[in-house]
């Protein structure tokens, strides 16, 4: 057996990467997690993460030379001083934006899964029977009662806190004792309730931080740094848990540095037989065999290698004889929503930086409501008293002023919309051969916009916001909407769908790729349908449900 | 090429390279290092006092005993675009000039006493909203100020001794009573 021959590879190592090496490695398989940038090391490289504000030269902000070297980051909150190392150099990997799109892109071992919002809410039946009861996109080739088991078994590893709040569409999962709301968001909470009564729901958010001490992880310090990878692993990350546990089988082989160019595919077997790899600090080119080939390499990268990948069959690469590779590409739109002040409790503060909010729970379009836009959205917030900084109208300089600061400014309540986009066939990535990224790589092309639906949508997701708040009490309350951009929810999903026809999907009902048995996709690639929710936990369990079927035919033979 | 198109556009490449006051005085050099603007000792100094006039030292200490002028520099040269930045000369003189007119003297020259009187008309007029400045002054004012209060909040001094900012709070109290500082 050549060194370079494994059971199994996975591609990228992210969120659902680390559970896919998790997941096989504990099931015996010899397993490579090949991740296209650096390694970082839980822990000691969390180089910015024991820093108080003031160790940040700019307090955490951001210089016009990180203006100018990252204009695509910019454009948005991730561009700042404190996690600047895991962000993509997008002077190296460059993308064409056909229309505008806002890629954030984290080319490390862990990926995203150490900047992530690691809000983690279940899909319901409703979302996964939306594109059949609507005629759009594909129909789901599963439904609630396939992944809801899975979902349990995601959520009881990476330890997921929440309530158990019984609202029907949203369900409750096998959570970690929930994280408290402070005096405002109860407030508010309180009078949102007798106002909506059973009809809408204000709950706190379910977040990917333990609350309780887990597989030698320590609970949450509420500390409210996430993004810098956390030292207690008190956050779900691949450095924090599925890496670890993958690492624990003694089955796993981490390769940093690997971009894999393509999936080497066997035309007399119609299967993949390995990939191949562009060494990213070396140049050079190597191969990798194993019998089975995970790609979680993000969405849009996971296009990007099946696009690149057996196109001396299909010209558009393996996977897109269904005319789907690359098409249908979504996010949550978001930047709409409202805040307002909150009277009283001044003799209240928090203590602890809590990371996490409230979360209100999709209520449009259900029960029989028709809007003039289908589907529906969430929205995420909280209440907070203003910080040392404010202005202070009374008090112009000197002494006083300066004492002044010290005190904590008024309460206000704020929260923003995250809503479903379609899978749109024309809103898609495409490979642009005539730019090339550092390593002479064909880059991403994107012509991929809102349309109609979701900027209708959006003007419930203003107004409502406003009404809801002022219902509960909350005053002054000022709405705001901003013009829809997709990629900001950094939320890419769709571009491999799964689906139940090879003729309308590149993946199958268990996220293999119909014309590669052995290849499956279990990133946002895979998704048929936004839904509202934050996705992760659904990749989680996709993943974890894909690798137990890739398994089981492996030993049947099957593939 | 033509002479004078190449004039200008020389000029148009000196102009971006550095950001020139315009009343520049040549009054020795800065103590702070900074890569875009150009100011001289006297300037720099009119900086450091205003942002001890909005900040003085009293039983706590000032802007000035915290190095709060210095990050205000760092701020405006590092962070700020071009335009803001010769807003920030621009508005450097003007409110030199002012100070001069209103004072008889120069800001840097004038007793406590009287940079008090003159920034808390200046800080009036900045919170008015129908106030009107054809200067940048205004604006000028409203960056030092900015950045003079925020360095001062996120300062280790105030973070530890005025507030209290513990870096692993471990745990979460919704309902804490303000009388005891609270960590943020």
């Amino acid at each position: 057996m050549s060194t370079n021959t494994y059971d199994a590879i996975v591609i990228g190592s992210g969120i659902s990467g680390g559970w896919a090496a998790k997941e096989l490695t504990e099931k015996g398989l010899k397993t490579i997690m090949l991740e296209r940038g650096k390694n970082i090391e839980h822990i000691k490289d969390y180089v910015n993460a024991n820093k108080g504000p003031w160790e940040f030269e700019h307090r955490g902000g951001r210089t016009q030379q990180m203006i100018d070297d990252y204009p695509v980051l910019k454009r948005d909150y991730p561009l700042n001083e404190t996690n600047l190392d895991f962000w993509t150099n997008e002077k190296e990997s460059p993308y064409t934006e056909i229309k505008r799109f806002d890629w954030f892109r984290g080319y490390q071992v862990g990926g995203r899964s150490l900047m992530w919002g690691r809000q983690s809410y279940r899909w319901h039946d409703t979302d996964f029977e939306a594109n059949a009861k609507d005629g759009i996109g594909t129909d789901w080739p599963i439904r609630y009662k396939d992944l809801h088991d899975w979902y349990g078994y995601a959520e009881r590893f990476a330890g997921i806190s929440g309530n158990k709040d019984g609202v029907p569409i949203l369900p409750d999962g096998d959570f970690m004792p929930p994280m408290e709301m402070n005096i405002v968001e109860k407030d508010v909470q309180k009078r949102y309730k007798e106002f909506y009564k059973d009809t809408r729901h204000f709950v706190i958010g379910r977040t990917a931080n333990i609350t309780v001490p887990h597989n030698n992880r320590t609970n949450c310090q509420y500390r409210n740094k996430c993004w810098l990878g956390c030292p207690f692993g008190a956050y779900f990350s691949t450095q924090s848990a599925t890496l670890p546990a993958a690492v624990a089988t003694g089955n796993l082989t981490l390769r940093p540095w690997s971009i894999v160019t393509k999936i080497l595919y066997d035309k007399n077997t119609k299967k993949a037989k390995g990939v191949e790899v562009l060494d990213a600090e070396t140049n050079k080119t190597y191969e990798f065999f194993a019998k089975i080939v995970f790609v979680n390499a993000s969405a849009l990268n996971s296009a990007w290698v099946l696009m690149n990948s057996a196109t001396d069959v299909w010209e558009g690469g393996l996977g897109s004889s269904s005319g789907q590779l690359g098409h249908n590409v979504m996010d949550h739109h978001l930047g709409v929503g409202a805040g307002g002040r909150v009277e009283g409790f001044e003799d209240k503060y928090t203590f602890g930086r809590r990371a996490n909010g409230i979360y209100i729970p999709r209520y449009r379009n259900l029960n029989g409501e028709k809007r003039d836009y289908i589907r529906g959205f969430g929205y995420q917030g909280g209440g907070s008293r203003s910080g040392w900084s404010r202005d202070i109208a009374e008090l112009n300089i000197g002494g006083d002023f300066k004492d002044a600061l010290t005190e904590p400014g008024s309460w206000g309540f704020g929260m923003g919309g995250f809503g479903e986009t379609l899978p749109y066939h024309e809103n898609k990535i495409t490979l642009d051969k005539t730019n090339k990224d550092k390593w002479g790589l064909p880059i991403l092309a994107f012509d991929v916009e809102c349309k109609d639906n979701e900027r209708k949508m959006r003007i419930d997701m203003m107004n409502d916001a406003k009404e809801m708040l002022e219902n509960a009490g909350v005053k002054d309350v000022k709405s705001y909407t901003t013009d829809p951009v997709l990629g900001r929810g950094i939320h890419e999903m769709g571009t491999a769908r799964m689906g139940r026809d090879p003729k309308s999907s590149v993946l199958n009902g268990n996220n293999q790729v119909w014309d590669a048995k052995n290849v499956f996709v279990t990133d946002g690639a895979a998704m048929a349908s936004s839904a509202c929710q934050n996705p992760s936990l659904t990749y989680m369990a996709l993943t974890a449900r894909a690798v137990d079927f890739a398994v089981k035919e492996l030993k049947k033979g099957n593939i | 090429m033509n002479r004078r198109i190449a004039i200008r556009n020389m000029a148009l490449i000196l102009g971006s390279a550095a950001i020139l006051p315009s009343c520049l005085t040549d009054k020795g050099k800065p103590v702070v290092q900074l890569k875009k603007l150009k100011v001289d000792a006297d300037q720099e100094k009119v900086v450091n006092n205003l942002a001890e006039t909005i900040l003085p030292k009293t039983d706590t200490p000032g802007a000035a005993e915290l190095g709060i002028n210095l990050f205000v520099f760092k701020m405006i040269d590092d962070c700020y675009d071009k335009e803001h930045q010769a807003d920030f000369i621009k508005g450097l003189c003007d409110f030199a000039d002012a100070a001069k007119k209103q004072l008889g003297k120069s800001f840097n020259e004038a007793t406590v006493a009287e940079r008090t009187a003159f920034v808390n008309t200046v800080d009036i007029n900045a919170k008015n909203e129908k106030y009107k400045d054809v200067t940048k002054l205004t604006a000028f004012y409203k960056m030092v100020k900015d950045q003079t209060v925020f360095g001062y909040t996120t300062s280790k001094y105030f973070m530890t001794k005025q507030i209290v900012y513990e870096l692993v709070p471990g745990r979460y109290n919704a309902y804490f009573p303000v009388k005891k500082l609270a960590a943020v």
